[in-house]
């Protein structure tokens, strides 16, 4: 059996506003994995990011962290922000300092350590997102790109477990995407966890080892990319697509061009393999 | 004056303590001010001039494009004591005759405007040697050193960080409202002006309270700290600047 090292158990949330932005939500994040939360806006997927670093509280149910309920005392709370991170979606709003330097360290800081540490985990931040040049370059003066990778720094500088990333590469063109993406597996094959959440089905598919989807405030369906998809209604329901990939396999297993034992493709080249294509067909 | 703020990290002085910068910038306005010569205050202007262009590498009309902002305000400022009225035409220079009463400038209160003027426009010249070789975070660290309440410093921080979302956010409105002829006449521009204003109110508290939530989830509680960059501390500069300041005070007694 796995170890879990986020849950959320029955978690209900509502908006002062009376929106009911989180119905009963159960979710395990295994350690290690690289897990994507599918849905469209207004689904509940930042709601319940704000309650996996303790912003919110729930109204019913419980988070776990490493299997014990998050307590909601100063000392409790401390804990689980160093151990889970949120990389906001919009780098304007989470930057509050116009330099770089200044910015990264704050969060390190905040973990009360010796001056000399907080300057070797900013530095270490900053190589890993590969942002050591706009050390003296003020804020203001970066790239949205370059923007994103600090807001990163700022989370990795506090070497938190697990990682959540809202909307990773909304307003990023296809190369800064791609790019953004494989930073998220770098700092996965490090062994921390990895949440991101996305509308885009395509990048979850490719990218996840786990995928949830969620859909007015409940999970409604979890599982495997090869095996997630499988649930069409569920995607249809949640006003989301099926990825390319999988439609493609469909289309040409209904035409007879692949064999029935043809598995889902996980990339482009997947699909081509020579060995699962019908012969004859070229 | 975003100008200004490029300059303040692109500079050949950059590297430079911001403290030394500081104590020379302030120093040499304070000997500019006490001074009762104004060949002192020809000199701080000379100096000031000097070390932006020259050392600090701002383009010399950039330099006093920058000087002519205050210059104007400065000179309306200084035209009311070159300027007096008086029944008695005698003792003035020059002046206009209106019935019974006399506005004119007599040659002590011209040169008294004059003397102003230049001690004025010397202050400002120290002023802007400091914003032109200092990014403003760097001033506030000075500040910090020199024990200002942090709460101050915290808010001078956040607020210069923002003017710059603030700028990016108001040109976005504005283009989308010029698209669709939100300023194609004078009606509409005081219409669009107004929708302006309020949306950026609105969307400056939205983006107030997602800044909390931003730094609450990096274990904000009620301070901001962070790390400032160390610079080397240089005695030879420290010696440099009072030589300076000492031959500027000399300057009166010649």
């Amino acid at each position: 059996m796995a170890e879990f090292i986020l849950e959320a158990e029955a978690v209900e949330y509502s908006y002062p506003d009376g929106t009911q932005a989180l119905r009963k939500i159960d979710m395990a994040v295994t350690k290690g994995q690289k897990v994507a939360i599918l849905g469209s806006n207004g689904a509940g997927k930042s709601t319940l990011f704000l309650h996996l670093n303790g912003i919110l509280r729930p109204a019913g149910g419980k988070i776990r962290y490493k299997g014990r309920d998050v307590l909601y005392t100063a000392a409790g709370l401390r804990e689980l922000r160093t151990k889970v991170g949120i990389v906001f979606q919009d780098p304007d709003s989470q930057l509050f300092s116009a330099s770089v330097w200044q910015e990264i360290s704050f969060g390190p800081l905040n973990l009360g350590l010796e001056k000399r540490e907080v300057k070797e985990r900013v530095l270490k931040a900053m190589a890993e997102t590969e942002i050591e040049d706009l050390a003296d370059k003020p804020t203001h003066m970066l790239s949205f790109g370059q923007k994103k990778r600090v807001a990163i720094a700022d989370i990795l500088a506090m070497t938190p477990k697990v990682i959540i990333f809202d909307e990773p590469t909304a307003w990023l063109d296809p190369r800064h995407a791609r790019e953004f993406m494989q930073l998220l597996d770098r700092l996965a094959a490090t062994g921390r966890t990895i949440i991101i959440s996305t509308h885009d089905v395509d990048v979850a598919y490719a990218w996840a080892d786990n995928i949830l989807i969620m859909n007015h405030g409940q999970v409604v369906a979890s599982g495997v990319p090869t095996e997630v998809f499988r649930h069409t209604d569920q995607i249809k329901a949640a006003d989301l697509a099926l990825p390319w990939l999988v439609e493609m396999h469909g289309e040409l297993m209904r035409r007879g061009w692949l064999k029935p034992d043809a598995p889902l493709p996980r990339s482009k080249e997947d699909l081509f393999i020579q060995q699962h294509i019908v012969s004859g067909i070229r | 004056m975003f100008d200004l703020d490029t300059y303040a990290y692109t500079n050949r002085w950059i590297k430079i303590h911001p403290l030394e910068k500081f104590v020379f910038a302030l120093a040499t306005m304070l000997v500019c001010l006490i001074s009762p010569s104004v060949v002192v205050v020809w000199a701080v202007l000379l100096l000031m001039t000097v070390a932006s262009t020259k050392g600090a590498g701002t383009p010399v009309w950039h330099f006093l494009r920058f000087m002519m902002i205050p210059f104007s305000f400065i000179l309306t400022g200084v035209l009311t004591i070159a300027f007096s009225v008086s029944h008695d035409p005698g003792g003035f220079l020059f002046g206009f005759t209106f019935g019974s009463i006399t506005v004119g400038a007599s040659q002590a209160n011209l040169m008294k405007a004059g003397f102003i003027l230049f001690k004025s426009l010397g202050a400002v010249s120290c002023l802007y040697f400091l914003s032109l070789t200092t990014p403003v975070l760097e001033v506030i660290s000075v500040l910090r050193k020199l024990k200002l309440p942090s709460l101050f410093l915290e808010l001078m921080g956040l607020v210069y960080r923002f003017i710059f979302v603030l700028m990016d956010t108001t040109a976005l409105i504005r283009m989308s409202q010029s698209s669709r002829l939100g300023y194609a006449s004078a009606k509409n521009t005081f219409r669009s002006l107004s929708q302006l204003i309020s949306s950026l109110f609105v969307r400056s508290f939205h983006r107030a309270g997602e800044l909390a939530i931003a730094l609450t989830a990096r274990n904000y509680t009620g301070e901001i700290r962070t790390l400032e960059k160390e610079y080397p501390v240089s005695k030879r500069n420290y010696a440099v600047i009072l030589g300076i300041e000492l031959g500027l005070l000399l300057l009166n007694f010649t």
